[in-house]
C-alpha cells in the first residue's frame, strides 16, 4: 500500500512536469503547442549533448532549460507569430513542427535508441522494500518547478500581466500590457519547461526520436481538463495518474495506458470545466 | 461547451498520425525504388521487404547491408546460372498496411523471383495472402513467436521453442530457480513468446509468479515493477518490443533496485552493449552472436567490415540469416535449373548452406534446426557465450506441410 501511495506521488509528479509547459502556453496562446512532444525530445537530446560532452550529469537540467527556452522563443516569433489571427493554422504548424523536428533529431542523431548518464542511480530502502532513487529526485524536481511557477504567476509582474493575458487579451490590451512580449515570453517559457522534463525523464526512459510522442497524449488530456490553472493541472495529475496506475496495477497495464485519454473525455462530458474550482 | 469543437478538431489532427507515417513510407518506397533501375530480364530478383521505417528502422539497415553483401559476393563469383542477383529494396513501414503495399509493388509490379526478408509478424502476416496469391517463394529471416505456416514459406531463424529452452534450463538447472515472473509488450510475438516460456516452465516444475503485458509503446513500467517486487521471483523472463520498450524496461528495473536472475528474449547485442552498466549480467539466447568462434563468421566479419567501413551496422541474429537465406535460394536455384516457383518450394528444405552460424537447412517442416547460444552482458557490454546447444529442434511448427 505504500508503495503504490508512492507509485502514485512519483507518477503524478512527473506527470506535472511534462505537462506544465503545454499548460503555459496554452494559457496564455489559447492554442496547443503539438510540438511539445518535440520539445520533450529535444530535452532528452539536450541530456545526451550533455553526456556525450562528458560534462556533470546535472548541467542536463539548466542546459535543456536553455536551449528550449531559445528555440521555443525563435518558434513563437517565426511560425507562431504570423499566425496570431489564425489559431487553427498555428496548431497545424506546431504539428508541423513537431514532425520536423523530429526528423532533424534523426538525421543527426540517428533512430537509434540512446543513453543519459543518470546523476543519481540505484534504490533505496523504503517501507518494505525498496525505491528508485531516481524517481524520488524527479519528484523533488516536479515539486520545485510547480512552485516557482507558482511564483512567477501570482507574485511577479510577469506573472500578472500573463494572467491578465490569460483572463481577457484584448483588454489586457487597452490597460497597455503587451500582450506580444507575454506570449512570447509564456511560448518560450512552455517550450523550456517541456525541454526540461525532457530532461529529467530521460533517466527512467530511452532517448530516440519519438521518445515524446507517448508523452505528448497524456500531457494534452491533462491540459484539457485543467483549462490554465496550475492548481488543477495538479489535481489532474494525482487523480487521472493515480487512477492509472490503480487501472494498471489492479487491471492491466493494456487498460492503464487508456485511462488518461478515457478519464479525461468521460470528465469532460460530465463537467466542462475539468478540473477548473471556479 | 465552448470547448468541444476545438477538442474535436485536436483529436482529428491525432488520428493524422498513420497517415504520416504511410507517406513517409510511400515517399521511401519511391526513393527506393528509383535507386535500383529496372534492368533486363537476365537478373534473378530478390525482393526485400523490410521495416526502413518504424519499430524496425534500427535493425533494418544492418539486414539490407548483410543482403548486399551476399549478392556482391555471388554475383562476383559468376551469378547464379549465369545470372546476376539483383535487391529490389521496399519499406514495410514495420507494420500491415505498409507491408501489404510493400509485398503488392514487389510482387506484382517488381516481379521478383523471390522474397527474402525480415519482418515484424504484422507484416509478415500481411504479406503472406500476397504471396499466396503472386505463387513467389518467401524466405523469412526473422526470429518469430513460430507457427506461421504457407505453401510459400520457409524460415531460417528461431522460433520460441527453440531460443527459450537455453535461458529457462539454465536458471533451474545451475541457478536452481524455481519462480518466474514473465513480462512482454502486448504483440504478437511478446505473447507468443511468453505463452510458450510460460508453459516450457510449467512442464519442467517451475511456477509462475505473473504474467504482465504493458502497451507497445509503454515509457512507464511502474505498476509492473512494484507487482514483480511484491512477488519476489527466482528469475525474471522478459520479451517486450525491441528498442525502446525493452531499454526502458530494464533501466527501471534497475534503478528500482531489482537484481534478480533476468533472462531477455528480446534484446540484441547492439542494444545489449549501448545499454552499458544497466544491462549487465542479463542473459540472453541466440542464434547469432557475434563472438561465434568460426571461421565461416570471421570470413563473414571480415566482408561486411571491408564493404561496409565506418557505416557498419553490426551483424546480429535478425541480419545473418538474411545473409544465409540468399546463399539458400542460391542452392536451390542451382538445383532446380531455373527459378520456377514450385519446384524452388519443392527443394529449399533439401538445400543447406554453411554460413556464420554454421549449417543452416530449412529441413523440419519449413523451419530450421539450429545451434542456439546462451550469452551473459558482461560490464564492457561485450557478450560472453556460456553455452552452445547444437542443432536444436524447432520443434512441431507446421505439420501439414512436409
Amino acid at each position: 500500500m505504500q508503495v503504490l501511495i508512492l507509485d502514485i506521488v512519483t507518477t503524478a509528479a512527473i506527470l506535472f512536469a511534462v505537462s506544465c509547459g503545454l499548460l503555459i502556453s496554452f494559457g496564455v496562446l489559447k492554442i496547443i503547442n503539438f510540438a511539445h512532444g518535440a520539445f520533450l525530445t529535444i530535452g532528452g537530446y539536450s541530456a545526451l549533448v550533455v553526456t556525450q560532452m562528458g560534462w556533470d550529469p546535472l548541467l542536463a537540467y539548466p542546459f535543456s532549460l536553455l536551449v528550449g527556452l531559445v528555440l521555443g522563443a525563435a518558434v513563437e516569433r517565426f511560425i507562431v507569430k504570423p499566425l496570431y489571427d489564425r489559431p487553427l493554422d498555428a496548431i497545424l504548424a506546431t504539428w508541423g513542427l513537431g514532425i520536423v523536428i523530429s526528423q532533424v533529431i534523426t538525421i543527426v542523431f540517428g533512430r537509434g535508441v540512446q543513453f543519459v548518464q543518470s546523476p543519481v542511480t540505484g534504490a533505496v530502502e523504503l517501507f518494505d522494500g525498496s525505491y528508485s532513487v531516481y524517481r524520488l529526485a524527479a519528484t523533488g524536481g516536479a515539486v520545485i518547478i510547480g512552485g516557482l511557477l507558482a511564483l512567477l504567476m501570482h507574485r511577479t509582474r510577469l506573472g500578472l500581466n500573463a494572467r491578465a493575458v490569460i483572463m481577457n487579451e484584448n483588454l489586457a490590451q487597452a490597460l497597455g500590457i503587451n500582450s506580444s512580449s507575454v506570449r512570447l515570453i509564456a511560448f518560450g517559457l512552455g517550450a523550456g519547461l517541456a525541454s526540461l522534463a525532457g530532461a529529467i525523464i530521460t533517466p527512467l526512459s530511452s532517448v530516440d526520436p519519438n521518445m515524446g510522442v507517448p508523452w505528448l497524449v497524456n500531457a494534452f488530456m491533462l491540459v484539457l481538463v485543467a483549462g490554465s490553472s496550475l492548481l488543477a493541472l495538479l489535481i489532474g495529475s494525482v487523480v487521472l495518474g493515480g487512477l492509472q496506475l490503480v487501472i494498471s496495477t489492479y487491471g492491466s497495464p493494456i487498460l492503464g495506458g487508456l485511462t488518461i485519454a478515457v478519464a479525461a473525455a468521460l470528465l469532460l462530458r460530465i463537467r466542462p470545466k475539468g478540473f477548473v474550482l471556479d | 461547451m465552448s470547448r468541444s469543437r476545438p477538442e474535436a478538431s485536436l483529436r482529428g489532427r491525432l488520428a493524422a498520425i498513420p497517415s504520416r507515417r504511410a507517406f513517409l513510407g510511400a515517399a521511401m518506397v519511391l526513393a527506393s525504388a528509383v535507386s535500383l533501375p529496372a534492368q533486363a530480364q537476365e537478373t534473378i530478383k530478390i525482393g526485400v521487404p523490410v521495416g526502413l521505417s518504424g519499430a524496425n528502422s534500427v535493425v533494418a539497415p544492418s539486414v539490407v547491408q548483410s543482403a548486399e553483401l551476399a549478392v556482391e559476393e555471388i554475383n562476383a563469383a559468376g551469378g547464379v546460372l549465369g545470372k546476376k542477383l539483383e535487391l529490389v529494396v521496399a519499406d514495410d513501414g514495420s507494420g500491415a498496411a505498409g507491408a501489404q503495399k510493400a509485398f503488392d509493388q514487389l510482387v506484382f509490379r517488381d516481379k521478383v523471383n523471390v522474397l527474402i526478408s525480415m519482418e515484424t509478424s504484422a507484416a509478415r502476416n500481411a504479406g503472406l495472402p500476397i504471396v499466396s496469391r503472386g505463387k513467389v517463394p518467401f524466405i523469412y529471416t526473422s526470429f518469430y513467436e513460430g507457427r506461421s505456416c504457407n505453401k510459400y514459406l520457409y524460415v531460417d531463424a528461431w522460433v520460441p521453442d527453440q531460443q527459450v529452452a537455453p535461458i529457462v534450463d539454465h536458471f533451474m538447472d545451475k541457478n536452481s530457480a524455481k519462480t518466474f515472473f514473465l513480462v512482454g509488450s502486448d504483440y504478437a510475438f511478446g505473447r507468443g513468446m511468453l505463452e510458450f516460456s510460460r508453459k516450457y516452465i510449467e512442464s519442467r516444475g517451475g511456477k509462475i509468479l505473473g504474467e504482465e503485458y504493458a502497451p507497445m509503446d509503454a515509457t512507464d513500467w511502474t505498476p509492473i515493477i512494484s507487482k514483480i517486487r511484491s512477488a519476489n521471483p527466482d528469475a525474471l523472463i522478459t520479451s517486450t518490443a525491441g528498442g525502446a520498450p525493452n531499454v526502458t524496461l530494464t533501466k527501471q528495473l534497475r534503478a528500482a533496485g531489482i537484481d534478480k536472475l533476468y533472462g531477455n528474449l528480446a534484446v540484441d547485442e547492439g542494444t545489449a552493449k549501448s545499454m552499458g552498466a544497466d544491462a549487465t549480467g542479463i542473459y540472453i539466447s541466440a542464434s547469432y552472436l557475434t563472438s561465434i568462434d568460426s571461421a565461416e563468421n570471421k570470413t563473414f566479419l571480415a566482408a561486411m567490415g571491408k564493404k561496409f567501413g565506418s557505416g557498419l551496422k553490426t551483424p546480429n541474429d535478425l541480419s545473418v540469416p538474411q545473409y544465409e537465406a540468399v546463399y539458400l535460394y542460391k542452392a536451390a536455384v542451382e538445383k532446380v535449373g531455373g527459378t520456377d516457383a514450385e519446384k524452388i518450394i519443392d527443394v529449399l528444405d533439401d538445400v543447406s548452406f554453411k554460413g556464420p552460424r554454421g549449417v543452416i537447412q530449412m529441413s523440419k517442416q519449413r523451419h530450421a534446426p539450429l545451434t542456439m547460444y546462451l550469452g551473459q552482458v558482461k560490464p564492457d557490454g561485450s557478450v560472453e557465450v556460456i553455452a552452445s546447444f547444437a542443432d536444436v529442434d524447432p520443434g512441431d511448427q507446421c505439420p501439414n506441410l512436409k
